[in-house]
């Protein structure tokens, strides 16, 4: 119900402190429960991905995540300093199919403060609560160390409740990921996203420089 | 099965809320986000359509289906024609993944109730009372039966950790009769139930 509750009053806090106040809320609610879940440090990639697997990280509290082990992010010296993540479902679409059911139609501040998102600080969201938990994430990610390196989470794609995407194509040159494949990826997830080492020496970043 | 029981919501969601309304605590103190808990309930009432019954029956079977917007965002029982019980907090998810993925829940949750009791009406235990209490009160009003506006009161709620409010004793005895129970009938529902209200017209 509470989620419900929240969606109702974006309507009137964007009305009111207008939507990038709504966005300015909803990034220090990201960064606040980042901060909340505290720190965490892995021996190696193997075991942080098995933690995700189980749902002992921070990055769990979103739903299912699958380590797509796969698509390992390497340097320039081919060391393997990240890999590719992806969402089974938005976190937002239970809380959009209870509107959808509850109160009839989701609020049309959803995608104001989505679209301004969009233009004013990353073209990645596809809902209002995309900017809670990418920002989230990041936060997420700079908690967290494996093999004593501090972590940085790069948005890929996502895909919202009503078939719209969104691709980061700069984040996918850094990684050098082509970007059809992570399309592709978005039949079956919703939400993709990479962790890496932060400070490192990507292939792609090497490439453009 | 009930349309609600198919669609879960998100832990992430739920634990996102209760950190904005602290967010609120945080700068406008417990009387704000008690302003901001009552404008949410509000808000969503507000947003809901409004409803008809020309019978108490017709209503009350919308009731306990879930069909009308009063129990859309709970399971409710109804052991008599007025007394309404809610076997299932609908914040207990959140508050479960929010004590299992951050801690205790903050204490500003049950320092907001404190306010509420003593300036709006007594009866919460911790800020989810205060929504889901305002919310059903202020739906009530966009309902009618047989042509009268419906009312709301609340009897007792038991919060996920097992602390129970029962209404102030001066109230208790005519609330009873309304619901047509017995102080020993609402002690045995309030042992595994999250909550007792009743519904009626004047």
């Amino acid at each position: 119900m509470l989620d419900v509750a929240l969606v109702s009053l974006i309507q009137d806090m964007s009305e009111k402190a207008g939507v990038e106040g709504t966005i300015q809320y909803w990034l220090r609610v990201g960064e606040n429960l980042a901060r909340r879940m505290g720190k965490e440090a892995y021996m190696g990639w193997p075991s942080f991905n098995v933690a995700l697997r189980e749902g002992r990280t921070a990055f769990s509290i979103e739903g299912d995540v699958t380590a797509l082990t796969d698509l390992a992010i390497t340097d320039v010296d081919g060391d393997v300093v990240g890999y590719i993540y992806a969402l089974r479902e938005c976190v937002f679409n239970p809380t959009i199919t209870r509107i959808r059911y509850s109160v009839g139609e989701v609020p049309e501040a959803d995608r104001l403060v989505a679209e301004e998102y969009n233009n004013s600080i990353k073209d990645t969201a596809v809902c209002n609560f995309c900017v809670i938990h990418q920002k989230f994430r990041e936060e997420v990610a700079r908690n967290i160390t494996v093999a004593g390196q501090q972590l940085e989470c790069l948005q890929l794609a996502d895909r919202g409740f009503t078939g719209e995407t969104k691709i980061a194509v700069d984040s996918l040159k850094k990684i050098g990921i082509n970007e059809e494949y992570v399309r592709s990826l978005l039949r079956n997830y919703a939400c993709v996203y990479a962790i890496i080492m932060h400070g490192a020496r990507l292939r792609g970043e090497e490439e453009e420089a | 099965m009930k349309r609600r029981e198919l669609v879960k919501d998100n832990p992430l969601v739920d634990v996102a809320a209760y950190l904005f309304l602290e967010d609120i605590a945080d700068k406008q103190g417990a009387a704000g986000m008690n302003t901001y808990l009552m404008s949410l309930a509000s808000a969503l009432a507000q947003s809901m359509p409004e409803e008809e019954y020309d019978t108490w029956e017709a209503f009350v079977e919308a009731l306990k289906n879930g069909d009308s917007a009063l129990s859309t965002f709970e399971d409710v029982e109804m052991p008599t024609r007025h007394c309404v019980v809610t076997t299932e907090s609908p914040f207990l998810r959140g508050w479960q993944e929010y004590t299992k993925r951050i801690g205790n829940f903050a204490s500003i949750h049950y320092e907001v109730a404190e306010y509420y009791n003593s300036i709006v009406k007594p009866g919460a235990i911790d800020s989810q009372d205060i929504i889901i209490q305002t919310y059903r009160a202020e739906m009530a009003k966009r309902i009618t039966v047989e042509g009268k506006e419906l009312r709301v009161a609340h009897i007792a709620t038991v919060a996920p950790d097992g602390t129970k409010r029962v209404a102030p004793e001066e109230w208790l005895p005519i609330l009873l009769e309304k619901a047509g129970i017995t102080q020993t009938m609402l002690n045995m529902i309030m042992r595994n139930n999250a909550s007792v209200w009743i519904v009626y017209t004047e």
